[in-house]
């Protein structure tokens, strides 16, 4: 009986292992920097450098996919269609830190471009996927439509677009690693956006004697921690 | 030749974080010694008793009971709850890389970098800005961030950047 327990228990570890590999397998990614579509800017090309290593993925489970909101299919600059459209639904990802924006971004190619990564949930559903805290930290702001988690490592983490009504965390509040924040959905306050989460990553660099809290790229620590999430090793 | 400038961006970065020096020098005395005719609420007083950096707030918020505060001793977050709009009151002495002022790109930036700067991004007006060697931030995030002036403009954070008071923190 226990030799056949032990048996029962190898095999359920070997498919969930295998079932694993082949999610992990499926997940594809363009490079950081290369932004899609060409049209949607410059990124960061051959910046692989991970600013925030270690970080838990800020979605709770997956598959999330990073894609341009605003050139995606739907996006009001990109191809016409349904934002719910399964194209913007599926790998590879594609980094869209840098795209085009009018707002100052001194990292960026010509001094402008979107501060962040913007993640679709698995679905097109909006207060359905759970926005989760990178790291431990505490919740240091609570604006109309952004959470701020300042984390051990004095990174801030920015998350736009949560419905407020689900938030579960309080200014103040000190967050575990992993702790449900709020749900990821289109709220912008009274001009809504697409259903997905804006993630940005802020910290202070130290330049000689002096110093500029940037928006760093967000990108490689996400492919590094949705890698992870897929491993089961969040 | 810009992936060339990326890679060596990539390897010239430290990962090792620290505090940044507070010049108390540069504080004016009068700030530090003064105290208000009325006192602060306690709610601030409270919040920002460990902080060791100055600490900036408006003149218009400084006697608002309902601000929060969420503080360390090196960094601080004051909001203020408005009408459809929350603005934010920071500062930071923690920096999380580093590089040498002689990178190309970061000299570009270290240069380009205006006392205050005043941006606009995802209908969050910011101000930021370096004083007595650490970094402040001012941001106003609206409930209608396109229709409302005090995320479309920069009259408004202007106002409250230009009124602001050293409130606290001690060395």
């Amino acid at each position: 009986m226990r030799y056949i327990l032990l048996v029962g228990f190898i095999l359920f570890f070997i498919s969930c292992s295998q079932k694993r590999v082949e999610k992990l397998k499926g997940f594809s990614y363009t490079p950081a920097g290369k932004l899609f579509p060409a049209k949607s800017g410059k990124g960061r090309v051959g910046d692989t450098y991970i600013y925030a290593p270690g970080i838990r993925f800020p979605i709770e489970e997956a598959p999330a996919y990073v894609n341009s909101q605003v050139y995606g299919v739907g996006g009001y600059l990109g191809e016409k269609g349904s934002l719910c459209d399964k194209r913007n639904y599926q790998y590879p990802w594609h980094d869209n830190y840098c795209e085009k924006r009018k707002w100052k971004m001194p990292l960026c190619s010509g001094g402008r471009g979107h501060q962040g990564d913007d993640i679709r949930p698995a679905t097109c559903e909006k207060n359905k996927y759970h926005a989760v805290a990178v790291e431990d930290g505490i919740i240091v702001s609570i604006g109309k439509y952004t959470v701020k988690l300042r984390g051990k490592s004095g990174r801030t983490y920015r998350y736009l677009h949560l419905d407020p009504k689900t938030l579960q965390v309080k200014r103040g509040q000190k967050v575990k690693r992993g702790q449900r924040i709020g749900l990821v959905s289109n709220y912008m306050g009274k001009t809504p956006t697409s259903i997905h989460l804006h993630f940005d990553i802020m910290q202070t660099i130290k330049i000689g004697n002096k110093s500029k809290v940037m928006f760093v790229p967000p990108y490689t620590s996400l492919v590094d921690a949705y890698k992870r999430l897929l491993q089961g090793n969040p | 030749m810009r992936y060339i400038y990326f890679i060596f961006l990539s390897s010239i970065l430290s990962a090792g974080g620290g505090i940044l020096d507070v010049d108390w020098s540069s504080v004016a005395p009068k700030s530090t010694q003064q105290k208000p005719s009325t006192p602060y609420p306690k709610v601030l007083t409270e919040g920002i008793k460990d902080v060791h950096l100055p600490v900036y707030l408006s003149k218009q918020y400084v006697y608002d009971k309902n601000m929060s505060v969420v503080a360390d001793e090196n960094f601080y977050t004051i909001s203020i709850d408005l009408d459809a709009a929350v603005v934010t009151f920071s500062g930071d002495r923690t920096y999380q890389e580093s590089v040498s002022p002689n990178n190309p790109e970061f000299q570009k930036i270290a240069k380009a970098t205006p006392p205050v700067e005043y941006n606009s991004a995802e209908g969050i007006m910011s101000a930021m800005f370096n004083r007595h060697g650490v970094n402040y931030s001012i941001n106003i995030e609206c409930e209608n961030p396109k229709r409302d002036n005090r995320c479309q403009k920069v009259d408004f954070i202007s106002s409250l950047y230009h009124s602001l008071i050293m409130v606290g923190g001690r060395p």
